[in-house]
């Protein structure tokens, strides 16, 4: 009896296991299907389009007017009776560590639109989830963009995103710190020597002189990319396709940005935890690195603070380069409708008509306050709105001229540089080196790369 | 749904029982019992079977697959495995989690014992100093990480002040490469403490007070009251918490160091499970990431083995 | 292995308890004694310094917006703003709401089921039980990080992304509950339930009367730690929701950092506010623990 017992256990044993089996089997087929079964939605489903701004979850005045501007988007293009667009807030959206958006693509649920960094364009379009939005586009509309803004989203001609903006990096100041050392506008530093000088002399008590980023990040590198470029130098040569991270160009910035740790110009940790207003209001640091971004983020917080900006100094015999940063739409390939949302993005974002023009200058000049990434709404803007402000104007007049567009390196590229910053910067190791390690694992990553262009 | 289930079971047992205890011989008792524990058991292992089991299972496929992260798969073997012992920052991963896991096991394990034995004294308002050691625990690793970011904030923290203060100058505790690492262990010690002192005091109350009272009449210290009576009788909690404290060291962590150091400077804190973090959501290498948690899975569970077999099981029942 | 766990030293200060006294004096003893002095010090000292890294996060939610990140710890110009705006614009009590019910239908749920599964663990005898408890054992060393995504998937080959099922239901199960309750019943004594059997009840009506009674203090401790997870979850939330109405309390409070600024003022009075109940719910339950353990005359 306890045999047949036990025989009927192990039976029943197995069927489970065996219906687990069958269970996880069921769930790879479907999961590998999802990306095809994906696109067979009810027709009258509206699109989604993930991003951090729109529907607001706070009250803000200036939060509700960004999430407003997409909102008045997305009711234009659903009362002229196209395919519903649903705005959808991610929480914590341009945290890098945020797995929302991975976990979507990587299970086949992905938005229809969404918007995207530099940094990660290409993984994008290598995945092949990246509508080219080229045929929806006027020349015209394409002209009217910056090459610099379009550049880093554009493979073999063909554009996959449009910029909502340009953000240049720039050294900001606090005009306090500057006035206790008796300093005045003509000190300003233009070279790297006078800047780190300036950080030394400008250093002490509470406040750091010079801030550079200092946490590993694609943000990091973002900061660091320009003043490689300044000497003429590259991480990969965009021409030849080939890296050249170990020029002299490259040792050179990280040599300084060891120098400027090492020499105590520079800080080791971001003081006030990152937050510039912060930092400046209560005399932590007295110039840092960052970008336009900055100047929405004092007008709101401390508008009564003296502070200006200046281009990034360059080395002996360099040329003044700054980083172009910026989110940009893009479409999801395997949406519901990419049609449609191609349609809807260009509209909204990269077509001539003056509801465009109108809906771009909008952002830039009010809800945001940032740099256009098209002519036209450069023009538009003139100096009203947010370009009121002189510091605004500069940024137009004197730095977005010199920019160029953040990279769109892959992750092991990125990840090469970054230990190569942090390796020198913060662990005192010796630039060559580092500049070296770096280049040869660029070099055995694109023997075997395919994919688009790295620029 | 379960509920039903289970009390009709129970109803039919109980009424098989009552039908005569003379006559109820080993054997019906063994299937009763075997009957209530797949009742028992069934809602938890179902659900862990979906959604932990299942789960795993499917990520030590992907191990096998080079994936893009946007639905190509690409069945490569033991690539990934290969790749990961190659792979340097793998290894220095590894041996910054087992750092880590040095630092910050034994000492949640003396602080948390040492705060349960104080707390348990009969003093007053002990249930305030209690609630007071507990309170970290109770705020989002987030907010925490970010209130240490404060006090450790070169030249302005309150902790770097006084670091200057006793001759140390420009003390960069996050900034330090040799510091950083440190400085996430106290973090860590100091928020799971409370967690591990409730544990402990549990722990504790199981300990009948008769022992101590017979043990003090012998004229034994405190000290040999401790060693003789507390850590003995306190085996079963003790294994417990250096299981979960280890688990939780290995697969934790997380959060505190992406908002303290973002596994800097210089990859100082890059704790294994930042590792696998970074390759599955920073840059799509899920097949890699799941590659390196499952070894992650296995060393662990070997790990846990050996624990089992050297405390028999975890029961030290002594008998 | 062994020896770490019982060669460990104790704290000096902590482990010595008073010295030895009469022993009829010692449950009644409320004298002041000298011993008990410094044990109280000490406690509070100890107490105070765990504490001290929050008061920047309490001083901090009176900070103004420029002020939140200075290292001084009092605000120079307290304001009730940042609490005000939490409240008022935006919905965080309906974020505390859904954390509240889900974390709460998780904790009973989850201890339920688990002092279920533990039960039969440790007090049933069948065959193959050590295997059923090495493998329940074993899911504890999976973590999220690693099967996010393929329990995405699960979820949503379910049905239950964006809704309340998939945010409570995946969270119930976890081994830790389990193991701890196993670990409690193996500790029981046999005769526990022999009478109890011996009158012929059946096993469901021993967990139900004789085993979850005596779980009380052990329940609660859990109680504590299960519902304090799943309030503070953030990444489970944050994958398998966007509906707004979903939102629970982590996410509510990220949802005040943007792209560049982060409102760290209202974050912290966010972060506050979400700590009490959690605070409270652990003030009420350890005095739960400590009466339950004087109640169930087993100690």
């Amino acid at each position: 009896m306890n045999g047949r017992h036990l025989n009927r256990r192990q039976v029943s044993r197995r069927d489970v296991l065996r219906l687990g089996v069958a269970g996880a089997g069921t769930l790879a087929a479907a999961w590998a299907t999802a990306g095809c079964t994906r696109a067979v939605g009810a027709p009258a489903d509206a699109m989604q389009f993930w991003q951090m701004y729109a529907p607001a979850p706070q009250q803000d005045p200036n939060i509700v007017a960004q999430s407003q501007w997409f909102l008045d988007g997305i009711r234009r293009w659903a009362a002229a009776g196209e395919r519903p667009v649903d705005m959808v807030y991610i929480p914590a959206y341009t945290d890098p560590t945020n797995t929302r958006l991975a976990t979507a693509f990587a299970s086949g649920d992905g938005p229809d639109i969404f918007l995207i960094s530099p940094g990660d364009f290409l993984r994008y379009y290598n995945g092949g989830v990246l509508t080219d939005l080229t045929p929806y586009m006027s020349q015209e509309a394409i002209d009217d963009f910056y090459p610099d803004a379009l550049a880093t989203r554009t493979v073999d001609g063909r554009i996959y995103g449009l910029p909502m903006e340009q953000e240049p990096l720039a050294i900001f100041y606090d005009i306090p710190a500057f006035e206790e050392a008796g300093l005045a506008e003509g000190d300003l530093p233009t070279t790297w020597e006078e800047m780190l000088e300036l950080g030394r002399r400008l250093t002490g008590g509470p406040r750091t002189g010079l801030v550079l980023d200092t946490t590993p990040s694609y943000y990091q590198n973002f900061t660091f990319y320009p003043w490689v470029w300044q000497g003429g130098g590259d991480v990969v040569d965009p021409r030849a396709q080939r890296p050249t991270f170990d020029s002299d160009a490259a040792v050179q910035a990280l040599a300084m940005y060891g120098d400027a740790v090492g020499s105590g110009a520079a800080a080791r940790t971001l003081p006030a935890g990152g937050d510039l207003v912060g930092a400046f209001t209560n005399g932590y640091a007295a110039m840092w690195q960052t970008g336009v971004w900055q100047v929405e983020a004092m007008r709101q917080n401390a508008p009564d603070h003296p502070y200006g900006v200046f281009r990034l100094p360059a080395p002996p015999g360099g040329e003044p380069v700054t980083a172009l940063g910026g989110w940009a739409w893009v479409v999801n390939s395997r949406g519901r409708d990419p049609e449609s949302a191609a349609r809807f993005a260009v509209e909204v974002m990269g077509s001539t008509s003056k509801e465009s023009v109108d809906a771009a200058a909008r952002w830039n000049g009010v809800a945001k306050g940032n740099m256009p990434a098209r002519r036209s709404v450069t023009e538009a803007i003139g100096n009203s709105g947010a370009f009121e402000n002189p510091v605004m104007q500069r940024f137009r007049d004197e730095i977005l001229p010199t920019g160029r567009g953040e990279p769109r390196y892959p992750p092991v590229i990125y990840k090469a540089v970054s230990n190569a910053i942090q390796n020198v910067m913060l662990a005192g190791a010796d630039a060559l080196v580092e500049a070296e390690a770096a280049q040869s694992a660029i070099e055995s990553y694109m023997e075997t790369y395919e994919g688009g262009p790295l620029v | 749904m379960s509920a039903v289930t289970v009390s009709r079971t129970a109803g039919r047992a109980r009424a098989g029982t009552a039908g005569g205890n003379a006559s109820v011989g080993k054997a019906a008792q063994e299937r009763r019992q075997r009957r209530a524990a797949f009742w028992f058991l069934l809602p938890d292992s179902l659900g862990l079977l979906v959604f932990v089991a299942v789960p795993m299972v499917l990520a030590v496929v992907l191990g096998f697959f080079r994936i893009d992260g946007f639905g190509s798969f690409q069945f490569i073997g033991v690539g990934n495995y290969v790749r990961m012992a190659g792979d340097p920052q793998f290894w220095s991963s590894v041996r910054i989690t087992l750092l880590y896991l040095v630092g910050v096991v034994p000492a949640i394990f003396v602080v948390g014992l040492g705060l349960a034995l104080l707390v348990q004294q009969k003093i007053p308002f002990v249930g305030a100093i209690r609630s007071m050691l507990f309170v970290p625990y109770v705020i989002s690793l987030v907010v925490v990480a970010m209130v240490w970011e404060f006090m450790l904030g070169d030249r302005t923290g309150v902790l770097s002040r006084v670091a200057a203060s006793l001759g140390f100058e420009n003390v960069s505790f996050l900034g330090e490469p040799s510091l950083a690492l440190g400085t996430v262990v106290v973090v860590t010690v100091w928020f799971q403490m409370g967690y591990y002192m409730v544990i402990f005091l549990a722990g504790l109350q199981d300990i009948p007070g008769e022992y101590y009272e017979a043990a003090r009449i012998d004229g034994a210290g405190a000290w040999q009251r401790f060693r003789a009576i507390t850590l003995p009788l306190l085996r079963p909690t003790s294994f417990f918490v250096i299981i979960t404290a280890t688990v939780s060291v290995i697969t934790g962590g997380l959060d505190l160091v992406f908002v303290l150091t973002g596994g800097g400077p210089a990859g100082s804190t890059t704790l294994l499970i930042f590792y696998i973090y970074e390759q599955a959501f920073l840059f799509g290498e899920l097949g890699y990431a799941a590659a390196i948690g499952s070894v992650l899975v296995l060393v662990m569970l070997a790990w846990s083995a050996l624990m089992f077999a050297v405390t028999r099981g975890g029961r030290f029942d002594n008998d | 292995m062994t020896d770490t766990l019982t060669g460990t030293p104790p704290r000096d200060d902590a482990a010595a308890p008073a010295p030895p006294r009469p022993v009829c004096t010692r449950r009644t003893d409320r004298r002041w004694t000298r011993s008990k002095v410094a044990l109280l010090v000490l406690g509070i000292v100890l107490g105070l310094l765990t504490i001290f890294p929050l008061l920047w996060m309490v001083s901090g939610s009176f900070k103004t917006a420029a002020e939140v990140n200075s290292a001084t710890l009092l605000p120079s110009a307290p304001t009730l703003d940042n609490y005000r705006y939490v409240f008022t614009e935006v919905p965080f009590l309906r974020y505390m709401l859904n954390s509240f019910f889900i974390s709460a239908t998780i904790t009973v749920l989850a201890l339920w089921f688990h002092s279920m599964a533990a039960y039969a663990l440790a007090r049933l005898k069948f065959r193959g039980r050590d295997t059923i408890f090495l493998l329940i054992f074993s899911t504890l060393l999976v973590s999220l990080p690693v099967i996010l995504i393929p329990t995405f998937v699960v979820v949503r080959a379910l049905g239950l992304v964006d809704s309340y099922a998939g945010l409570i239901v995946p969270a119930i199960f976890n081994a830790f509950g389990i193991f701890l309750l196993r670990q409690f019943y193996v500790s029981l004594p046999a005769e526990l339930e022999e009478a109890a059997l011996v009158d012929g009840a059946s096993y469901w009506r021993i967990y139900r009367s004789v085993i979850l009674p005596l779980s009380k203090p052990i329940l609660s401790a859990l109680a504590v730690f299960f519902f304090l997870a799943n309030w503070n979850a953030f990444v489970w939330p944050l994958t398998i929701t966007s509906d707004p109405d979903l939102r629970v309390v982590q996410l509510g409070i990220a949802t005040f950092q943007q792209q560049y600024v982060g409102d760290w003022n209202y974050v912290l009075a966010a972060a506050t506010v979400a700590a009490l109940p959690t605070l409270l719910i652990f003030f009420f339950f350890q005095r739960q623990i400590v009466e339950s353990i004087k109640n169930a005359g087993f100690k």
